[in-house]
């Protein structure tokens, strides 16, 4: 009997949606996070009754045939890559992305990894870093006697070294953007990597076509909304309850034909 | 004797297939644009016995067919996503996406832009336009779909979305990922597009639970009505059967 398995399917895509909207709500106030969506798809059919089928001689065909399904999958989570809030912070090594554009941050490995959570801090040797220690890229340090740090909405870092009175470039903050930001890998530590289906990062300064531009003091919220995930998450659970149903209804009916044979 | 026997046979397989496509219409409660099915039957005439030499005519048995399983139209509900390439259908019409197979229709409008730039559904079909598959430069912000499928990029028109409808849209085959495939598609009039939301499935839960009752329900008293027909034979070959020693 093809149910079981058909609902066994439908259990199984819902348990991964409430998986994704679990993850979705525990990451409702991480920095710069993008919310996920799980994505369906029905699986084969199997024509028992093939429309078009010719009935007759007379050319008469088989206007409608019998098609049954064999249960759904999941196709993707693609993430939803709209602007998150941006919050007031009063640091000054806060950034938030208003639009296009993730900051770019040398891992450990040696690849770029692309986030859209500004958090920075400063090493020990006065580097622009990530929360984790990974420096952002292009390299920006910061002498220890630098006071008044500005970042424009362009990125270009300034700063009031020592004692004097006009602020010294410390550098450009570059951001990259792709052509299909939804085929980043997610890395988690809020971190993207390049992918095949994302294309190559096309690296450019903020504020020019196509590219956002920065915010000092600010860090962007995640783009959860909890009424969503929650009416998402009653939407998911309700369908595998339902799926649930159906296998105890083959269920019940396989039982009865056992039972003709007493 | 056993025509009874094999009469319910008849109807509990077509049960078994009801509960099939229930099933399929179930698994698929929250998959964007899925449309649902209903089994239809018929009866299937036994001809009788021509040479008709019975002492009481050869009467008819009448079993059980599933005739066809008829796709439901009806539009989904449309919930808002946000996503600018996120966009349902509102009335009959289909997306055409490019599959290898050939053209494929599908009401499900989850599109992302891939890394050449091309419009693709979410296993990366490219979704046709009318002057072929759309595509976007690096540089291109603000995409804006339009009620009719005009795609615009910063205000400046770039592609529109092919949008078709079939005469005889029962006709329509499915080929699972979401699609149909038919023939002679005509140009939609009608449909519009809306940007930024998806058509959900247009399963109804309730209507497929009362179903799934009626064909538990039913299925159970054919079993009973199998099972009497058993009894009544085993009894009448304990009774009828006992040759004298």
């Amino acid at each position: 009997m093809k149910a079981l398995h058909t609902a066994a399917t439908g259990m199984m895509a819902q348990e991964q949606n409430v998986e994704v909207i679990a993850n979705n709500i525990a990451n409702m106030r991480t920095t710069g996070f993008k919310r996920q969506r799980a994505e369906f798809q029905d699986l084969l059919y199997a024509n028992l009754r093939r429309i078009g089928a010719a009935t007759s001689d007379a050319g008469t065909i088989v206007p409608v045939g019998v098609q049954v399904g064999s249960g759904v999958r999941t196709v993707a989570t693609p993430r939803v890559m709209t602007q998150g809030g941006v919050t007031s912070t009063e640091r000054e090594l806060d950034l938030a992305v208003r639009g296009e554009g993730y900051f770019r941050v040398q891992l450990p490995d040696g690849r770029i990894g692309y986030t859209r959570d500004g958090s920075f801090e400063r090493d020990a040797e006065g580097n622009l870093v990530t929360a984790d220690g990974y420096a952002v890229q292009p390299g920006i340090s910061i002498p220890g006697d630098a006071t008044g740090v500005t970042i424009s909405a362009q990125g270009q870092v300034q700063a009031y070294v020592g004692t004097d009175s006009t602020p010294t470039d410390l550098g450009q903050i570059d951001i990259a953007r792709f052509t299909n930001k939804s085929g980043l890998e997610s890395i988690g530590d809020n971190l993207f990597v390049e992918t095949a289906s994302s294309g190559p990062e096309q690296v450019g300064i903020a504020g020019d076509t196509g590219y956002g531009t920065l915010l000092q003091g600010y860090l962007e919220d995640s783009n959860v909304e909890a009424v969503t995930e929650i009416s998402d998450m009653i939407a998911a659970q309700r369908a595998y309850e339902m799926n649930a149903r159906v296998i105890s209804g083959a269920d019940e009916m396989l039982s009865s034909t056992a039972n003709i044979l007493r | 004797m056993e025509n009874a026997q094999i009469i319910g046979l008849s109807r509990q397989v077509a049960l078994q297939r009801e509960l099939d496509v229930i099933a399929n219409n179930m698994a698929n409660l929250n998959t964007t644009g899925f449309r649902g099915e209903t089994v239809k039957f018929e009866e299937f005439l036994m001809p009788v016995a021509e040479m008709d030499s019975f002492q009481r005519s050869d009467r008819k048995l009448s079993y059980v067919l599933d005739r066809g399983t008829f796709h439901n139209f009806d539009q989904g509900s449309v919930i808002p996503t946000g996503n600018p390439l996120d966009v349902a259908l509102q009335g009959d019409g289909f997306f055409v996406v490019q599959a290898p197979e050939g053209e494929r229709y599908t009401r499900a409008g989850s599109f992302v832009i891939d890394n050449t730039g091309t419009l693709v559904t979410l296993d990366g079909k490219p979704v046709m336009g009318e002057g072929g598959p759309i595509t976007f430069g690096p540089d291109d912000v603000d995409i804006a779909i339009a009620g009719d499928g005009a795609i615009s990029v910063g205000g400046e028109l770039r592609a529109k979305l092919r949008l078709v409808e079939f005469d005889e849209p029962q006709k329509l085959e499915k080929v699972g990922e979401n699609m149909f495939s038919g023939e002679n598609p005509t140009v939609a009039s009608t449909t519009r597009v809306m940007q930024g939301s998806l058509e959900k499935s247009n399963v109804v839960p309730v209507a497929e639970l009362s179903r799934m009752i009626e064909v538990t329900r039913t299925y159970e008293t054919v079993s009973n009505l199998l099972a009497k027909g058993a009894d009544l034979r085993s009894k009448a070959i304990e009774r009828l059967g006992t040759a004298p020693a």
